[in-house]
């Protein structure tokens, strides 16, 4: 955690390490997001989705104390739960599917790092600096992964026992009936109106916002890729209206 | 000489309707559609009854028996209204076993279904054998055969009850609570305690409500003189290693997740509204409430009444009761339905 992110009041200072206006604007986005109030109906106290989380039998993480911490607004508790915390959420929901007050925690975590996110928190920053491959794949292309792509070789961090399937499964993937599924050479090729119609979408939706406030040079780098599929598109199209043009003559 | 009461089922507030009205001189027509008297308390073989710490046979027993032995009081086994019209001091009602009768008011007693641990599979009922509900424990202690592990039959050195089975959970649309089944729990854990003095007994719990006097009788003393142990926890699942049964869940006021092993779980399930509340809401006409249970027609100015003048309800069937205000209820439902035959007099 660096400076900015691991705000630590001075005890001897009167003023607070996070300024009380901060602390406000993020929980006014979290409690005004859409969904805030269907996530959150109220709480015992009864430690189920602790109980049933996966991620707070190996982390300093107990989807209880999120709950707990929106629930009485305590706003620093929020706030620094949100520089660390809220990363350690895999986002598996078994605690939405427990809860007695049907309260969805794990839909509250989401909602945190999206604030976490347009507040351009470190946290935020440090968790998505590994994954800008993926992130540059996924804005440009729609696509992050074809299936031959999952594999041992890519993702060393799944450790030395995964590669247990023994089969062809290049050609048992082409067996798959759907065609959208046979997109092991074309994973990243894209129809030129899909992708305009995809960055309509990402920039709509303030997914570019996000993008600009977390990473600004794969901004740069994405934007680009944008401006030029757009001409690409525009000259195909000044082509078809030639084509057009000659066949009206 | 007036036309009878009609009550539907003979469990404590059914019972209890039946004496007060017989007591008065006022005939009864009760129809339970088990084979004995008695309700949830007989056929459900509980152990020792809440407050009085008499056996539920010997308590619900008498009462069954001075109604079996009232000439004014008919009862009809096996049989259930099919057919229910009229209007107060004139109802007619076609029983199952083809007869008809007329009454001049009518009393549902007809009491609440035990919820079915099935609907939470998560805490291991039906899959191990060790996983029993609060029922089954009163069951292996009224009949004196002594708190067991099903599966082979060992004394347990740890009992795990879990508390708001089928109680105050959303997830399966069950929003109430049940009220009894804290107090039950306290009272069934002293009584687990008091036959195997070296079985360790846990309470899992989100709130403990043994509310007004079962406080300190059933709570404090519970902890006080025989060490349960009450732990605030709701518990995310029950599995098993094999050899002992697994409970999971987190301590929440230690603020960790805790893995425990258990020779026994106890489900304290809660109280259904009666699985047969739709059929009698539309038999009698009357309306239930948003639970499903039979809905009062007034809270104050009159008691035990339903949507529908002359038919009057009791006990659980309004919602999760303990036996003695049951039995308070089925007096109050009884005292009304006087009332409405009186105002009928000479009602066709």
């Amino acid at each position: 955690m660096n400076q900015a992110s691991a705000a630590i009041g001075d005890p001897l200072s009167e003023s607070p390490a996070v300024a009380r206006e901060e602390l406000e604007a993020v929980f006014a986005d979290i409690q005004s997001h859409p969904l805030y109030d269907h996530e959150l109906n109220g709480c015992l106290n009864c430690g189920i989705c602790t109980a049933t989380c996966p991620s707070a039998h190996y982390y300093d993480y107990s989807p209880r104390e999120i709950v707990q911490l929106l629930w009485t607004e305590n706003l620093e508790g929020i706030h620094d739960a949100m520089q660390e915390k809220i990363w350690a959420c895999a986002q598996c929901y078994t605690c939405a599917a427990r809860c007695p007050f049907g309260n969805s925690p794990g839909g509250l975590v989401m909602i945190m790092r999206e604030a976490a996110i347009k507040h351009g928190m470190e946290s935020a920053k440090e968790v998505l600096r590994p994954f800008s491959r993926v992130m540059l794949k996924v804005i440009s292309t729609g696509n992050q992964l074809a299936p031959n792509m999952i594999n041992a070789e890519h993702f060393p961090d799944w450790g030395p026992h995964i590669s247990k399937v023994d089969a062809p499964l290049t050609v048992l993937r082409k067996a798959i009936p759907m065609p959208t599924l046979h997109t092991l050479e074309t994973a990243w090729e894209v129809n030129l109106k899909t992708s305009l119609e995809l960055y309509v979408i990402w920039e709509e939706s303030g997914v570019l916002d996000q993008l600009e406030t977390m990473d600004e040079n794969l901004f740069d780098v994405i934007t680009d890729i944008m401006e030029e599929k757009r001409d690409d598109y525009d000259d195909w199209l000044e082509d078809q209206e030639d084509e057009d043009g000659d066949d009206d003559d | 000489m007036s036309k009878p009461v009609l009550i539907v089922g003979g469990g404590p507030a059914g019972l209890s309707a039946a004496h007060a009205l017989a007591s008065v001189g006022q005939s009864v027509v009760m129809v339970e559609k088990e084979d004995r008297l008695g309700g949830a308390p007989i056929l459900s073989g509980y152990a020792k009854l809440i407050p009085s710490g008499e056996w539920a046979r010997d308590a619900i027993g008498s009462m069954v028996a001075r109604v079996e032995q009232n000439a004014l009081v008919e009862a009809r086994l096996n049989c259930q209204v099919n057919e229910f019209s009229g209007a107060p001091g004139k109802f007619q009602a076609q029983l199952s076993d083809g007869s008809k009768i007329e009454a001049g008011a009518t009393i549902l007693t007809t009491g609440f279904t035990h919820f079915d641990s099935i609907n939470k599979p998560e805490w291991g009922f039906g899959t191990y054998d060790d996983v029993v509900t609060t029922t089954q424990v009163e069951q292996m202690i009224s009949t004196g055969g002594g708190v067991r592990c099903p599966s082979d039959g060992r004394k347990p050195e740890r009992v795990a009850i879990l508390l708001c089975v089928g109680s105050r959970d959303r997830q399966i649309g069950r929003e109430w609570c049940s009220k009894v089944c804290c107090t039950v729990s306290a009272n069934l854990a002293m009584e687990i305690r008091e036959e195997l003095p070296d079985c360790h007994v846990y309470i899992y719990y989100m709130d403990i409500r043994t509310y007004g006097l079962y406080e300190d009788l059933y709570y404090w003393k519970s902890q006080e003189e025989f060490r349960v142990k009450y732990i605030k926890a709701r518990i995310a699942e029950v599995t098993s290693d094999g050899q002992r049964l697994i409970v999971k869940g987190e301590d929440t006021l230690v603020k960790r997740p805790i893995t425990i092993p258990f020779d026994m779980v106890v489900h304290a399930i809660g109280m259904d509204p009666n699985v047969d509340n739709m059929k009698l809401g539309a038999i009698f006409d009357v309306d239930l409430e948003s639970h499903g249970h039979i809905g009062r027609g007034s809270n104050y100015s009159a008691l035990a009444t339903t949507s529908r003048a002359g038919v009057f309800v009791a006990g659980a069937a309004t919602g999760p009761e303990t036996i003695d205000d049951s039995i308070s209820q089925g007096q109050a439902a009884a005292m009304a339905a006087l009332a409405t035959l009186n105002q009928n007099i000479g009602a066709a």
